[in-house]
């Protein structure tokens, strides 16, 4: 996964300057809207980059074939209708037909072929399209993907970034494997969205205009958005302050978003976070030493206050979360085991697993972090350990990359750790817990976790199209996981109001 | 001749504290000092709070339930890390001085006894060391090979050995062609006695005024690094409390301003007792 992670980890606010009364008179033509990216964006190809500061641009240049509300519902977009077969092998979609990319040529069924294959391809969500296995364009205004297995997470996957539909005429003349570093990735981007690219500056700007052609009749509403770049999170709260930047998301640290709810004039909501579903959770390497028995991971998980972390480190601008699966998801299982404090619980669990106190101490481990932000997490968790008598020791990265190659290839014991759940659980759970994605990389099952039944859930929940049958195999799989405790869920990373 | 009884010659210690103790604000700097030193070898003995732990609410202002400086943002206690990053912080400064000292003055002495190539060759690594911007090169150095505590000194030493490496130089090529060394060399003394015996010390004075600033300087580069994050974190530095609390400047600012404070009385105290070391040592100042 990409190193611009590190930035907007644990994203958590949007910031945005609306006086309530353009709300009450709904939207005006016309305007700039200045917002801001936390972290420098380098490709604004959304079909071969993953990623927040790829995709916050990236779905205003390119449209998708659907688009979610936020009750996960699927909405037309580029395709204004769309049939599931009956065994839910073949998903046929109905292509507008007035589409057209940034230099006027018409948007057809082949381009939606073509970036699938370059998706496929290049983006690191090797899950979202792995079972398409051809598309078929009977006609200039219908693509029909052939799957080789009912795959209900498709639909997600066919909305907002994860699925830029690219011109072929522009990004087909080179290998579908080359796309990733095509030179019109981030110049002369033509795209198929709302709005066209007029500059792009390195670590400075992104500046959109208005697509006039758009398909959509009357849209967008604004002229043109500034995209700022402003990595420093303190520069951001008083470019906010100021005014100079109209809309923000992605704001994480609890000191700067409580700041910005003092602000007149600003609104600051969590709505919506559970689209990338971030969580934060302290990851244990279930392979080796004390962590391998299941006793003393939920001793850890008791003898963690979880209201400390929320409260004070947090500062209420978090919420519990129980499982690896966000609690905005509508395949969240709240009826799990929920580890509230208890260090006598906590103590008699290491008793039990056959450690007791020796001159003070049990044993020792280590706990990583990847980002300084994070810091005062594994210093809380060395402090409340201490209480169990386990000695921590809290190991520090140099950057980033170190952090990420200790994580991929498990030389770990614990880690502060943040995953995003990008919407469908196929997309972004079940790479921290399916055993054939053991440490390959960073955020994969870097806890070398491996239980039989949840990978049979899990391949049984891809392939399930019934949503109630498949929200009871996530409940089951979430169980298993709350129980045994490849990972510890702290909070998810979200704002209480 | 006079009638006068000839003085006997005095200990030049004594004379040197003479010099030393008519510089009050050195004396004030060492007395400062010396309590920072006694504070931090028996301080942690006396105040045993171990300073990880979680002892208070978090943010308690200083004198809140007893404790004199507050907590920071984990409800750790202040006091109890000033009293165990004084340790860190003056033990780094002082073996990072130990470090320089040993590769500036070996440098140093070699190329101002032996000239010629050796020195040459010598010379144009200390410049090429004087050029590299010295945080950014141990910070590198830091990010390579861990931030752990020798690394953290080594860092520091390797930065910061030029200065030394000059002085003792040039003190060198000033002793080496005074009378008394060429009657020992003419006498036949081997050249590493010449060197170490004959010269060195004399050439000390100077060094041991810049080694005193270096102790200084040393701690507020371990300061600038633990604030920057390289440090080991698993032990207490005046630096890292202001790193890792800066964050709350606008809330709590007693968890940074009390570190600095920590930190700015150190180095100043070293810098008087620098100073006082100085003059007590320049003959130029002493009375006939």
């Amino acid at each position: 996964m990409k190193h611009f992670f590190k930035g907007v980890a644990a994203a958590s606010a949007v910031v945005s300057l609306l006086a309530s009364s353009a709300i009450a008179e709904g939207p005006k033509r016309g305007g700039t809207l200045v917002t801001v990216l936390g972290t420098n964006v380098r490709n604004l190809n959304s079909a071969v980059q993953s990623g927040i500061v790829t995709g916050y641009p990236g779905a205003q240049l390119f449209a998708s074939p659907l688009r979610y509300d936020d009750s996960w519902t699927p909405q037309p977009y580029l395709a204004k209708s769309w049939d599931v077969s009956e065994d839910g092998l073949t998903v046929t979609l109905h292509l507008v037909e007035n589409a057209k990319f940034h230099d006027g040529t018409p948007l057809t069924s082949k381009d939606v072929a073509f970036s699938l294959d370059v998706i496929k391809a290049n983006h690191p969500f090797k899950s979202m399209f792995a079972p398409v296995q051809s598309v078929d364009t009977p006609d200039d205004y219908t693509a029909v993907l052939n799957l080789s297995q009912p795959h209900p997470a498709l639909m997600l996957a066919m909305s907002g970034q994860l699925m830029s539909i690219i011109p072929q005429h522009i990004y087909g003349d080179v290998p579908i494997e080359e796309v990733k570093t095509h030179p019109r990735n981030n110049e002369n981007v033509v795209g198929s969205g709302p709005f066209k690219l007029v500059e792009y500056k390195s670590g400075e700007h992104v500046i959109l205009e208005r697509f006039d052609d758009f398909f959509i009749d009357g849209r967008p509403y604004l002229d043109k958005i500034v995209m700022r770049i402003i990595p420093d999170p303190a520069a951001r709260a008083i470019a906010y302050e100021n005014g100079e930047v109209h809309m923000g998301a992605f704001e994480q640290l609890p000191r700067i978003i409580n700041r910005l709810k003092e602000v007149d004039g600003l609104n600051v909501t969590p709505n919506g976070y559970g689209g990338i579903g971030p969580l934060d959770w302290l990851a244990f390497n279930t392979t080796k030493g004390p962590l391998a028995d299941v006793r003393v991971r939920k001793a850890i998980a008791y003898a963690v206050d979880k209201n400390f972390v929320l409260n004070a480190l947090m500062m209420g601008t978090a919420a519990d979360s129980k499982t690896g699966i966000h609690p905005d998801s509508p395949f969240y299982n709240a009826n799990v085991e929920g580890y509230d404090l208890d260090l006598d619980k906590a103590a008699a669990l290491l008793d039990e697993a056959g450690f007791p106190v020796k001159d003070g101490t049990r044993f020792s481990l280590t706990i990583d972090f990847g980002w300084p932000d994070v810091k005062p997490q594994v210093e809380y968790v060395k402090a409340a350990l201490k209480k169990v008598n386990i000695d921590v020791e809290v190991r520090a990265s140099a950057d980033f990359p170190t952090w990420a190659q200790r994580m991929g290839t498990m030389d770990f014991d614990m880690s502060w750790d943040t995953v995003f759940n990008w919407g469908d659980p196929v997309i972004g759970v079940h790479r921290t817990y399916d055993s054939s994605n053991i440490a390959k990389g960073v955020w994969s099952n870097t806890q070398g976790y491996s239980n039989a039944r949840v990978d049979e859930l899990m391949a049984l929940a891809a392939v399930e199209n019934d949503a109630d049958k498949r929200k009871a195999l996530y409940a089951e799989f979430q169980a298993i996981i709350a129980d045994e405790l490849p990972v510890s869920p702290i909070d998810m990373v979200y704002l209480k109001d | 001749m006079t009638d006068e009884p000839i003085q006997k010659a005095r200990s030049p210690f004594i004379e040197a504290w003479e010099m030393f103790a008519r510089n009050r604000s050195a004396v004030a700097g060492l007395i400062i000092l010396v309590l920072i030193s006694l504070g931090a070898v028996f301080g942690p003995a006396l105040y045993p709070t171990d300073p990880f732990d979680m002892v208070w609410a978090p943010f308690s202002p200083p004198g809140d339930a007893g404790f004199i400086f507050g907590t920071d943002y984990l409800g750790r206690d202040l006091l109890a890390m000033i009293i165990n990053g004084a340790r860190v912080s003056l033990i780094i400064g002082l073996a990072a001085a130990v470090v320089s000292i040993v590769i500036g003055v070996t440098i140093g002495a070699l190329a101002g006894f032996y000239r010629g190539i050796i020195e040459e060759i010598l010379m144009r690594i200390t410049e090429f060391f004087q050029v590299l911007p010295t945080l950014l090169f141990s910070m590198v150095i830091v990010a390579l090979f861990g931030a752990s505590l020798p690394m953290i000194t080594l860092a520091i030493g390797i930065v910061s050995w030029t200065a030394v490496a000059r002085i003792t130089r040039a003190e060198f090529l000033r002793i080496r062609e005074l009378e008394y060394v060429m009657a020992s060399r003419a006498s036949g003394t081997k050249n590493a006695k010449l060197m170490f015996r004959i010269i060195l010390p004399n050439a000390l004075p100077p060094i041991i005024v810049q080694s005193a600033l270096m102790v200084g300087s040393a701690i507020l580069f371990e300061a600038g690094l633990s604030f920057l994050g390289l440090t080991d974190p698993n032990v207490v530095s005046w630096g890292q409390i202001i790193g890792s609390n800066r964050q709350y400047i606008l809330d709590a600012s007693y968890t940074v301003t009390i570190p600095g404070l920590a930190i700015f009385v150190t180095v100043l105290a070293i810098s008087l007792v620098g100073d006082g070391l100085n003059d007590a040592l320049n003959p130029k100042l002493r009375s006939r």
